[in-house]
């Protein structure tokens, strides 16, 4: 017996061992360069052979001399969250596996799944996944040390750079989806950019705008003036108008995206900023974020303040709200129940077709009420990076997918894709005129690429006093859940919005000082 | 004649002693790729698992800090720990409790089913087939309440709910998406304890004069108690670990009334990536698991 315990012991010591062993693995030093550079030449730059260029855009190139097809027969895995421009990038891939003969596997997951999964590999670096999307405050905030400095490619002459040079993405959104804690290391470059609007049914405001003014003794038409508190009256007044009967064409005032979800966190923070407040006590945590982020700030006057009026407008809302994330209320008012939402901007697409929706060519867009600072507009886009467990051919490969998915010639694609379209992250594609006209309503531009009928006002949501941007800490993830648990306790009626916001505020300060 | 006898008896037992080492060593040496095997697929991560529950991964994974019982007590003071076991218990009682009901009483009518029983069987099983990441999507779309098929029968009544978007409903909701997958499966393991029944004492509770109600109370359900103990031990462990359809249907809301502790174990395991934490948290579930097994087998050994 005492023989078998000792076999037994030295098996388990012999594991824990290979354990150590295998977690104790140094970062690799990865060559970037071509790998042929005697025969490049990186004064002169050729176009890249990719299809979908168009004139006014900043082309892909690579120095004279590159092999776009040295990575051929690589296969690259790229774990992205459902949304619109992975649906495009994947069914557009085939431009870019003809060009570099690199095989991209797509898999397509809702967020929650992709962090996780992300995660998990990271931690195992097992390099499953070569390309993350690599959501700034889920994954990037926690997980940075994990991705390959994209600075290395940028700074390495023999590769394709950058179309267009960093300055070419919106600067607000380099900086929240591309870098952690500090600018010495780029993980990733913004590749989709949704931000919170407000889509109203035309039709009912303008049908009903008489009748309101006369009653209520203003212009009810949602604009850049219009207040949280308008918003509420007039929710209010349509909630109660429809269950009069006088209305007809919705059944509700507004709806909201309140489940117990990070979509709560995302609604109610267009509220929390608007009043001038935010979730920890130290300032702009948003952009480049903080490994640090102090204490936290949800048991001030404000917080309280912006939890019992999004309390008391959840109340005239339609009681789907409580069930419902952005997809959920979007369906709703894409149903045709609802007069007006916060909503991503990305959601415009799904209004304008018809297939979808009820209420196709009835959608307005302009920018969130005021609170009493400011407007403030959830910015949720994501970037994507390299994992840098992967191989150094891998590695090298990946750049290429980003250079290419990222490119203003692949953004506009995504944009005119049928897949639903994001909007792009590059400037330069925003001045093409045929962008410009889709802007408007009614032009055969905007009906070919419709996210772009939100887009007015996502421009005026992107300005830096229009913005929110939440903390980009590590703790993000516990934090979030604690904000949208305690909320979904306060809209269930379990606890009043003073007890909710100052149990986030102390359930964050037992987490930050654990 | 005694010291002969006292030598020989030593003789044998040395000879006993030493063939049963000899046999012992063979049976050892053949035991150990299975030993292996298990210890890397099971001892293995449990003894990472307590290792786990000391360190602190909230940093870094690769180099994880120790901290003594600084998870022990992180996990055991927050009151979500004990709240989540609360709905545990009660999201187990009830969904066992309606599963065990409706499925031994489905598989005592198919039991007397003159004709037919394979086909009732086939097609009581179906939800059995489904992923249960499949019966939460289902759930979730039959009761949206934009396009819900059962939202829109309840709205025809005159019921205003939001089934999923109500504390006092969407528990019973997650009860009822599971009770609906998984109570065919009992049906179908005490079906299986019905057919091995002798016919015997039935014949003699006939012969008694006993009603069908005494011969069940008296004599049908005594005999298939431990194969509806074993349903119960197989159904009560999944019923812990599995939280797909509370993950795809609600995500533990709203106000927290479906987090039950595996969807908690979920959630700070590998959303919140603390794997410190996490490890805890599996610890107190193996914990609870192996009891509620070790209750059921007891209970399955009495009636032996």
């Amino acid at each position: 017996m005492r023989k078998i315990n000792l076999w037994f012991s030295a098996i388990v010591m012999f594991m824990l061992f290979t354990l150590m062993a295998c977690s104790s693995g140094e970062d690799e030093q990865v060559d970037v360069s071509s790998g042929d550079d005697e025969n490049i030449n990186p004064d002169v730059q050729e176009p890249a052979p990719f299809d979908g260029w168009v004139e006014g855009l900043p082309q892909i190139t690579a120095p004279e001399g590159y092999d776009w097809k040295q990575f051929e027969g690589v296969e690259l895995n790229f774990i992205s969250e459902n949304t619109p421009p992975s649906s495009a990038i994947a069914a557009n891939i085939d431009l870019f596996e003809e060009v570099t003969g690199i095989k991209v596997n797509i898999e397509q997951t809702d967020l929650a799944t992709v962090v996780e999964k992300a995660g998990l590999d990271f931690n195992a670096q097992s390099a499953k996944y070569h390309l993350v999307y690599a959501d700034p405050y889920q994954i990037l905030a926690k997980q940075s040390d994990h991705f390959f400095d994209l600075n290395q490619f940028i700074d390495e002459p023999t590769v394709p750079q950058i179309p267009g040079g960093l300055e070419d993405f919106p600067a607000s959104q380099l900086e929240a989806a591309g870098y952690m804690g500090d600018k010495e290391e780029l993980y990733t470059l913004p590749y989709d950019n949704p931000t919170m609007v407000l889509a109203y049914r035309k039709d009912v405001f303008e049908k009903y705008k008489d009748q309101f003014e006369e009653e209520m003794g203003y212009d009810w038409t949602p604009d850049e003036d219009m207040t949280w508190d308008e918003y509420y009256e007039i929710a209010k007044w349509i909630t109660e108008k429809a269950e009069e009967g006088v209305i007809t064409e919705v059944e509700y005032g507004t709806g909201h995206q309140a489940k117990q979800h990070d979509s709560l966190m995302n609604d109610f923070s267009n509220i929390l900023a608007a009043n001038g407040g935010d979730y920890f006590e130290k300032g702009d945590l948003g952009s480049i974020g903080s490994m640090d982020p102090g204490a936290s700030a949800m048991d001030s006057e404000v917080a309280v303040e912006s939890a019992e009026f999004y309390n008391k407008l959840l109340e005239v809302a339609d009681p789907g709200s409580l069930s419902w994330d952005w997809s959920g209320v979007a369906e709703g008012f894409a149903s045709g129940n609802i007069a007006m939402i916060p909503e991503w901007h990305e959601f415009s697409a799904m209004f304008e077709d018809e297939s979808s929706s009820n209420i196709a060519g009835d959608v307005a867009w302009t920018t969130l009420p005021k609170g009493k600072e400011r407007k403030a507009h959830m910015y949720g886009g994501t970037g994507i990076g390299i994992n840098k467990y992967a191989s150094e051919e891998e590695i090298k490969a990946a750049w290429l997918f980003i250079v290419w998915s990222t490119s203003p010639q692949a953004q506009y694609m995504i944009l005119k894709s049928d897949e639903g379209g994001s909007t792009p992250t590059r400037n330069s594609v925003y001045e093409l005129e045929d962008v410009q006209k889709g802007m408007q309503p009614g032009t055969p531009e905007s009906e070919e690429m419709p996210n772009l009928l939100a887009m007015e006002a996502t421009l005026k949501a992107w300005e830096p006093e229009y913005a929110y941007m939440r903390p980009k800490i590590p703790q993000w993830p516990q934090v979030d859940t604690f904000i949208f648990t305690e909320l979904s306790k306060m809209l269930a009626g379990q606890q009043t919005p003073e007890e909710a916001v100052n149990e986030i505020a102390e359930q964050t300060n037992r987490l930050t000082n654990k | 004649m005694q010291i002969n006898a006292e030598k020989s008896w030593s003789k044998n037992t040395d000879h006993h002693v030493k063939k049963k080492r000899r046999k012992f060593s063979t049976e050892f040496w053949m035991l150990i790729p299975s030993m292996v095997l298990l210890a890397i697929i099971s001892i293995f991560p449990f003894l990472y698992l307590i290792y786990a529950s000391f360190m602190d991964f909230t940093i870094s994974f690769q180099r994880p800090e120790f901290i003594g019982l600084g998870n022990w007590i992180y996990v055991l003071s927050d009151s979500l720990f004990w709240s989540s076991w609360g709905r545990t218990i009660l999201y187990v009682g009830v969904g066992l409790g309606l599963q065990l009901l409706i499925g031994v009483g489905m598989a005592l009518a198919i039991y007397h089913l003159p004709k037919g029983k394979n086909i009732v069987v086939t097609l009581w099983m179906i939800p059995v087939f489904v992923a249960p990441v499949v019966a939460g999507l289902l759930g979730r779309y039959l009761l949206n309440s934009t396009y819900g098929l059962y939202d829109w029968f309840f709205s025809l009544l005159g019921m205003e709910t939001q089934i999923l978007g109500d504390t006092m409903t969407s528990m019973p909701a997650i009860i009822l998406m599971d009770v609906w997958e998984w109570t065919p499966l009992i049906t179908l393991i005490v079906l299986a304890g019905l057919n091995s029944l002798s016919s015997e004492p039935l014949e003699a509770a006939d012969v008694d004069g006993a009603n069908y109600l005494q011969k069940l109370t008296y004599v049908i359900l005594p005999l298939i108690a431990k194969t509806i103990v074993v349903a119960l031990l197989v159904r009560s462990m999944d019923i812990l670990r599995f939280v797909d359809k509370i993950k795809i249907a609600t995500e533990g809301g709203p106000a927290d009334s479906t987090k039950v502790a595996g969807y908690y174990l979920m959630e700070v395991a590998f959303k919140f990536q603390d794997f410190g934490a996490g490890s805890v948290l599996g610890i107190t579930m193996l914990i609870v698991t192996i009891f509620l097994g070790q209750f059921f087998v007891k209970f399955m050994m009495d009636k032996q």
